[in-house]
Order: structure tokens, then sequence, then C-alpha cells
């Protein structure tokens, strides 16, 4: 412990530096505007400086590269409440409670919420990074297939809380979700599914696309078959920030956020995108009031926001003390380390003792700096929505389109970008909610290829998922959940969901 | 006007637009290159090929630009290459992927996109020999131990490859057929790294991974190498045998290599070909790959293609060895 702390000592001198802050600083820079532009993600914008940082040394390129990492998700919120544009996977969730809250006029306080809680969970997932790192990445390594299968089990089981429209529908776009998800090849045998003879659909659809069209383009085609009301949202200063009530209402679900993204975030694999799903529908899970999601809760704001952002420092943890990349960005960085002739891995802290807790403490700082740099921008950021509609909207198709494309240069993409949001406005028009859809496309191919690799690990046995410890606790949590709510519906007490199915019969002539 | 003058402007004009291209091969390069990767960032791909492009751009004396088309095993960037004009302005990197694809549709009866014959080969930049690694949780310390159990338990050892077919699935075939062992149990997973943390996590027993990429978790003492698929031993791990030091004649590396589409005319491919050995041959590139951990496997044009053409051969071979996996 005291040693931890006198190489945090260490690490800040070596992050304080000035050159070290710069880099930190552009990084953040960068990141926050790769965040904030629709669709252009982490991935692209780190690959493209990676050659720009040859000339610099090991500490200084990790830390700008970490920064436009850890950036990015500080502004990917940003597009998605003003716009209900996820510019990424993780922030699909924002789009939904953040956006309702935008169209009330809390567009500001919506941005602080998401900045701030933010920065507490990058800030506990560093604190977390910098105690616990080397013990918890031998537990990231025990996540094999079928911890990874009873871990989605869950996250559809927690399927029924994410969505503001009845379980029936729900289900619905779930299934949807988990058929576009089967697209591709199989990795299992090799066959191509539904590929229609496009080489690009090999790799199945992609996440960005179709959550991008679903919100963002459907969003944008409803528009003009509802009557807008010429007003613009002008927001006071004062009203720019988030109110006592607000905040009460976002310090908790800020809290969990922090501790279920980061455990997620840790393990190796593409967990964390759903870090902030689970983080949705746990907070409506608990909430006393579940029917206020997707008409603007706070909670449903505060909780995915700070889940993701822990999540992607939770990320660290396999990369800096295994070298194991948990997706593609941190197997960047570690190339980014390689080049530079630093091998990520159990050698890194002893071998490297700069570059690693140099690395750590800039990320302290650089969680400083994205907080200073975000809150003076959410005015700047709101007035956005003072554009007429007639001029912004074209803007934002433009973008969704250039962001698509980037995200694989892959005009297939576009396609289904643009096909997605005819679909994304029917939906709209007959009332169905998208984001259980996005969730299922995420799941499938993850849960379909873990269920599969478990079963061969086990020659078929399916008795492996209670055998390990893991496991068995997911798939534990899983029954309790369905025994809940079985006993709910034995007792025949009515929840929020019978109450939507209700009122939506209600509603229908 | 009158028509002679007309005549005689026509045909000047014609001569000038038929003599401008020749022209334009003559100062090859005027302007940006593209190099289409088909691999993901933070592969041994894109590792290599970033170095190589800003050499290159001393070189050759033009930007190089280097665009990721990732996708289906590589086919995708493949394909791209393929069909961009053959004018020497769109180059591929790609690695052994590049070799099996047509028998593996020949395999599923499907139409290939690509086969060898639309690429022609530039440089080999790098050749990272194999291992046959365990997890040192296993029993095995040699080949010998670990065929021994291999035949006394067909079926039982899992073993993780980065995909079916893929550049980390194919050596096990190879060694399958060239050590007699039965069927060794196939844990496919999504790349290289999902492979190797399998491998690390225990929930596979080995893999064949490149050195590069496990050097840390065999130094670390978390995985075992049990043998080398190259022709001689590794620098960075020289007490490890090779597979036809035992006696097996196996040979298996991950290359990354540099491609044209077919139809690019002659006088470019060999302006490339200089200008990527002038740019292979500097210590900046040098450098680079030293320190990713790997030795420099360059092979100019004509040896690359001589490699090609026996390194082909493996991947079919191995490709018809595993057959269609039944699911």
């Amino acid at each position: 412990m005291e040693s931890t702390l006198i190489s945090l000592l260490h690490g800040f001198s070596v992050a304080l530096q000035p050159d070290n802050l710069w880099y930190a600083f552009i990084g953040c820079l960068v990141g926050t505007l790769v965040g904030v532009l629709p669709g252009i993600g982490p991935l692209s914008g780190i690959s493209i400086l990676l050659p720009v940082t040859f000339g610099l040394n090991a500490t200084q390129a990790v830390i700008m590269l970490a920064g436009i990492y850890y950036g990015s998700q500080y502004g990917g919120s940003t597009t998605s409440i003003l716009m209900r544009i996820p510019g990424e996977a993780s922030s699909v969730m924002t789009c939904i409670d953040g956006n309702a809250m935008a169209k009330k006029g809390r567009a500001g306080a919506a941005l602080c919420i998401a900045a701030v809680g933010s920065w507490i969970a990058g800030t506990f997932g560093i604190i977390m990074l910098t105690l616990i790192a080397p013990p918890l990445a031998t537990i990231a390594l025990r996540f094999g297939p079928p911890e990874y299968t009873a871990l989605l089990v869950l996250g559809l089981i927690f399927l029924a809380y994410m969505s503001s429209t009845s379980l029936v529908r729900t289900l619905l776009m779930a299934c949807i979700g988990l058929m576009l998800g089967m697209i591709g090849i199989d990795n299992m045998t090799g066959h191509f599914r539904y590929s229609f003879g496009l080489a690009e659909l090999g790799d199945g659809i992609g996440i960005v696309p179709v959550a991008v069209g679903l919100f963002g383009l459907g969003e944008i085609l409803a528009t003009p078959s509802h009557k807008v009301v010429g007003e613009v949202i002008a927001p006071k200063l004062r009203e720019l920030l988030p109110s006592r009530q607000e905040w009460r209402e976002a310090s908790m679900p800020i809290a969990r956020g922090s501790v279920l993204g980061f455990i997620i975030g840790i393990i190796p694999g593409s967990a964390h995108i759903i870090s902030s799903f689970l983080s949705y529908a746990l907070e409506k899970r608990i909430s006393k009031r579940p029917e206020e999601f997707g008409k603007g809760a706070v909670a449903g704001v505060a909780g995915p926001e700070a889940a993701n952002n822990s999540a992607s420092t939770g990320a660290f943890v396999p990369m800096l003390a295994l070298g194991i990349p948990t997706g593609p960005i941190t197997a960047v960085l570690i190339g980014a380390l390689m080049i530079h002739g630093v091998p990520a891995g159990p050698q890194l802290v002893s071998d490297h003792p700069d570059v690693f807790w140099g690395f750590v403490a800039s990320m302290y700082v650089g969680n400083l700096m994205l907080l200073a740099l975000n809150l003076p921008l959410v005015g700047l950021f709101v007035s956005l929505l003072r554009i007429p509609y007639a001029y912004l909207y074209p803007l934002i198709i433009m973008f969704c389109v250039i962001g698509v494309y980037e995200v694989s240069h892959s005009i297939v993409d576009v396609w289904i970008m643009l096909i997605m949001g005819v679909f994304g406005y029917a939906l709209r028009k007959f009332n169905f909610d998208p984001a259980p859809l996005v969730l299922g496309l995420v799941i499938a191919p993850i849960f379909e290829q873990s269920l599969r690799q478990s079963l061969i690990m086990s020659n078929g046995n399916y008795l492996i998922f209670f055998s390990r410890p893991i496991s068995l606790g997911l798939v534990i949590v899983s029954i309790g959940l369905l025994a809940l709510s079985a006993l709910a519906f034995v007792l025949n007490r009515k929840d929020w969901r019978t109450k939507l199915a209700e009122a939506e019969v209600g509603k229908t002539p | 006007m009158d028509r002679r003058s007309f005549v005689i402007g026509t045909t000047a004009s014609a001569a000038a637009l038929a003599a401008s291209p020749a022209f334009a091969q003559e100062t090859f390069p005027s302007h940006a290159i593209t190099i289409v990767n088909a691999f993901p960032p933070g592969g041994a791909n894109d590792l290599v090929t970033r170095p190589l492009a800003s050499a290159l751009e001393q070189t050759i004396r033009q930007p190089v630009v280097v665009e990721t088309k990732a996708g289906a095993g590589g086919q995708v960037g493949a394909q791209v290459a393929a069909s961009a004009k053959p004018d020497g302005y769109t180059l591929l990197s790609h690695n052994n992927g590049i070799s099996g694809y047509a028998e593996v549709d020949k395999l599923f009866d499907r139409q290939p996109k690509t086969t060898r014959a639309d690429f022609i080969p530039l440089a080999r930049l790098i050749a990272d020999p194999v291992l046959l690694l365990v997890n040192s949780q296993q029993p095995y310390t040699t080949v010998k131990d670990f065929i021994d159990d291999a035949k006394k338990r067909p079926e039982a050892i899992v073993y993780s490859s980065g995909g079916l077919y893929g550049a980390t699935h194919l050596p096990v075939a190879l060694f399958e057929k060239a050590t007699g062992v039965p069927k060794l149990r196939h844990l496919p997973t999504n790349g290289g790294g999902p492979a190797i943390t399998a491998l690390l996590g225990n929930n596979a027993q080995a893999s064949t991974q490149t050195v590069s990429a496990t050097l840390q978790h065999v130094k670390s003492g978390k995985l075992r190498a049990l043998a080398s698929f190259g022709a001689t031993r590794s620098k960075a791990l020289p007490d490890v045998p090779t597979l036809k030091e035992l006696g097996y004649n196996v040979e298996y590396y991950l290359w990354v290599g540099i491609f044209a589409p077919k139809g690019t005319p002659p006088q470019i491919v060999s302006t490339l070909s200089t200008a990527i050995d002038k740019a292979a041959n500097t210590d900046a590139f040098k450098s680079a790959i030293a320190n990713l951990g790997l030795d420099i496997g360059y092979l100019n044009a004509k040896d690359f293609a001589a490699f090609w053409d026996a390194d082909a051969k493996r991947a079919d071979d191995a490709v018809k060895t595993i057959g269609r996996v039944q699911g």
C-alpha cells in the first residue's frame, strides 16, 4: 500500500512534466472532438494518430493515445443527448433519457450530469486500477466462454427492463436484434449466413450503423411529420446547471454505474459494450418510478454514462497487468507501446515503472482536464440546438454518413445505416423502442460464440455452466430474477409493464 | 479555321492525349499512394505496415496512406485491392490468409472472390515463426509428452485459434498430419488476442501462436513453448527446439506481404519494389520491427514470389486436411 503510494507519487512527477501534460491535453482534446463527432470513433482517431507518436517516447505516446480513448467516452454523450445520435455503441442508452431531458429543456443539466458522472466514474476506475490491478487481472483471466455465456443470459433477462414500452414489444424488438446478429460468417464452421454474397457482411452487421440509423436518422426522418413547435430552447445560464433535486437523483446511479462498469470493463472481450445497457436496466429495475424511464429520467443518463467511463478504465487492467487486449482499442494501445519497445505485460510495472505509473497518474490529470474542457463547452453545445431544424438536420445527416463510413471504410455500412433509418422511422410511428434491438444485436454474436465454445470445452456437457464458480454465481442471479418475476405473476400483482400494456391497448382505437 | 488546321490540331491533341498516360507512367508516382490494410488496427499487419508506410514516403517521395479495410478474415481488403485500378496507387498489405481463401471456397462450393492470380507479390516484410504453446498448468514439457498424451486421449486436448482456416489454425493441421496424432479439439475464437487469452486462462490447453505475440507470456512463465515451426531456432527463445530438429517436416510462419493488383504495368511494379526495398532497409523501419520483437523476414519481389508459391501449397494442404467442419 505504502509502496503503491510512493510509486504513484513518482508517476505524478512524470505525468506533471510540462511536455507530458501537453500530450495528455492534446489527447483529451482530440478525444473530446472524436467523441462529439458522430460516428468517428476512438479507434479510427487513435490509429490515425499512431504514426504521429513515432517521434515521441513511449510514455508520451501512451499518455496521448489513452487520452483520446477515455476522452472520447466523455464526448460521446454530447450528440446522444442533443441530437439522439449515439457516437458509439456505449452511448446508445444515453440517447433515450438524455434526449428526452433535452426536449424538456434540460439539455444543459443532462450534459453536466454526464460530464460529472463520467469524471467520478473515471476517477473511481483509476483508483481501483492503482490499488488492485494485479489480483483483479487474474480474475479477469478466469472469465472464459462459460462465464461469458452466463453473463449474457443475465443480460438477456435484464432486457425486460430495457424498454419504455410493453414487454411484448420489447421482446419483439429484441428478437429482431438477435436475428440481425446472426448475419455473417459462422465462426465455428466457416459458413456464410445471410450475407447475399457480400464479403462486407461476413463480419456481421455493425452496431454503429444500426444505432445511428435507428436513433439518429429515424428521429430526423420523423421530425417533419409531427408539428415542430417553432420555439427554440434557449436556456439561461442558471438553467444549464442541474438542480439540487437532479443531483440527488443522479448520485446513487453514478455510484452504482461506476462499480458495475469497472467490473464489466476488466472482462476481456467485448463485454464493456453491455456495461451501459446493464446499468440502465439495473437503474430501471430498482427505481421506484420505472415508468419515468424513457421520458427523461436523470438516473437513465447518470448510470449508463458512469458505467461506460468506468468500463473504459477497467479495460486497462488486463491490458497493463497481463498484456491482454480487452478490445480493438486496447489492442492498438498495446501495439503502440510495442512499437516504442515497451512490451505490455506482467513485466511492465517492474521493467518500465516510468511508463506504467506515469500513464496511471496522467489519467487522474487527464480526467480533471476533461471535466474542465467539457463543462464550459456545455453552453456552447446547447446553443447548437438554436440552429433551425432546416439547417441543422441536413448537416446531421451528412455527419452521420461520413461518420458511419469512417468506422470501417465501408459503403455497405452506410447503406445499412440508411435502411435502418427508414426502419427506425417506422418503429417510431408504431411506437416501438429500438434500444432492445440494439442490445440484441450486441449480444447475439457473443452469446452464440461463447455458448458454442463452452460446449466445445465440455464436449457437449451443459453442466459446465454449473461447475465453474463465477458462471454458477451468474446463473443463480439469473434464476433469482426470474423467480422474482414469476412470484409477482403468481401473486397477480400488476407492475409497471402490465400497466403500460394496458395503457397501450386503451390508446389504440 | 480551315480544314487542314482542324485536322492537324485534332491529330496533335489526340497524340498529346495518347501520350499523356505514357508520360504519367514515367513520372510515377505523381500523387499519394494508398496501402489497403486488410486487418484491424493493433494486429501484426497494422503494426508492420504503418512503419513501412512512413519509411516508404521517404524513398518514393509521395505521401503513403494506410487505409484499413478489415473484415471477413481479410477477404474484404483483398477484394477492395483486387478491384482497384491497377495503376500502382493502390497496394495491399496482407498475410498468409490471402493464400487459402480459394481453397476454402472450393471446400464450400463457393465461387472464390479473389485468388492468388489477382495479385502481384511485391515484398515480404516479416516472417514470424509460430510456436506450439501450452498453458503452464499443463504437465507437458516436451513435444513428445504432448504427442503421447494426444494419442492416448484423442480429441481431449483443446487448442484455441484465431479463427477457422485462419493463420493460427492451419499450423495445427500441419502438425497433426506430420506427427500422426489424432485430431485435437478445436476452440475457434475471433482473433489472435482472444485465442491467447483463452490459452492464458487455461480454457484451451494448447495453441499455435507467433513468437512476437506470446514472448511476454513465455518469459513470465504463464505459457510454455514446446516447439517452434521455424526453420531455425528463434533468437528470442534459443532453448525451444524446432519441429524440423525433432524430425517432423513442418514449417510455418505468419508473414506480412505487400501486393499490387493484377494488371499493374511492369515499370510501375519495378519502381514500387525498388522503393519498398530501400524503405525496408532503412534504420527507422528495422528498429520499429525489432521493437515489435519480430525478426525481419524481408524478401524482395522475386524471392517472395517463390516463397509464396511454396507457402500457398502448405496452406492448401492444411485446408484440405481440416476439410469441412461439421457444426
